[in-house]
């Protein structure tokens, strides 16, 4: 039995770690779901989130967030990495951008995605 | 800022990709990139029923959603939009969702380049469709703006 699948490994999308086209979070609030662009520095295998100072609301340490990687407009060339972790207070790193809340995603869960890889596979389910 | 202020609507008339967070019935976050279209003061995003994001809509109708102009860099606005939601899988929102997602996506220069230079996935491609589809329902999911918002140039990613 085969099934068609899109994911990949997410070693495969370590470039949009290192060239960031787009990145945001998601985290629960008072208001509910809230989506929140941020910059992302990838440095010694960490994941640096920052938020800026004045955004209305942001996520509290220990919170789970999904942190989203993502690129592409047209169907072939969409691409992501969808991490599920935890946040917890982080130093600016060198050089990051001032006037912004760091804090690191620990994941607990990465998955990653390239519509152009798509392809049959075994479906060992 | 409402939803239909000029401006709103000219960022979600070009942008290509909404990425609608949401929570589940546990209260935990997703967000998920999807194709999207504007229709009458509406923001439909295709998807189909059994995904993590259309689960979330039906438990908890709350979404937060963010807009970009992808394909102008000049372009630094980023839109973010709250409202509720409802997932749709009545034939006539497929039908007129589909419609107008093909003529935004695929039958456009872009969208043919793109197809064309992976002319041997299509196959693939339709059987990728035809898999969501048995598992499932296509669906629209129907986001009624409440409140829309720019970020400022320091609240871009």
């Amino acid at each position: 039995m085969k099934r068609v699948t899109r994911n990949i490994d997410p070693g495969c999308a370590r470039d949009l770690l290192e060239r960031v086209p787009r990145a945001c979070i998601a985290f629960a609030s008072d208001h509910g779901p809230q989506a929140q662009p941020i910059v992302l520095v990838w440095h010694d295998g960490r994941y640096l989130a920052g938020i800026p100072e004045d955004a209305d609301r942001r996520p509290g340490s220990g919170h789970e967030v999904v942190l989203l990687i993502d690129e592409g407009v047209h169907f072939f060339d969409l691409r992501a990495i969808y991490i599920r972790g935890r946040v917890k207070p982080a130093e600016a790193p060198g050089g990051a951008p001032v006037g912004r809340t760091w804090f690191e995603v620990v994941p607990l869960k990465t998955v990653a995605w390239d519509y152009g890889t798509l392809r049959e596979v075994r479906d060992e389910s | 800022m409402k939803a239909d202020d000029p401006a709103a609507l000219d960022v979600m008339r070009r942008s290509m990709v909404a990425r609608i967070a949401t929570l589940s019935r546990n209260g935990r976050p997703s967000i998920n990139p999807l194709y999207f279209v504007y229709l009458n003061g509406h923001i439909w995003l295709g998807t189909v029923d059994w995904t993590l994001a259309a689960r979330n809509v039906k438990a908890d109708p709350r979404v937060s959603v963010l807009f970009e102009v992808e394909q102008d860099p000049s372009d630094q606005r980023v839109l973010r939009i709250r409202g509720r939601a409802s997932v749709r899988t009545d034939q006539k929102a497929q039908r007129s969702y589909n419609l107008r997602a093909a003529r935004k996506y695929f039958l456009t220069p872009g969208g043919i380049r793109n197809g064309l230079s992976h002319i041997r996935q299509l196959p693939t491609m339709h059987n990728y469709h035809a898999q969501a589809a048995e598992k499932g329902q296509p669906c629209v999911i129907e986001v009624t703006p409440e409140q829309a918002e720019f970020l400022n140039d320091d609240q871009r990613g």
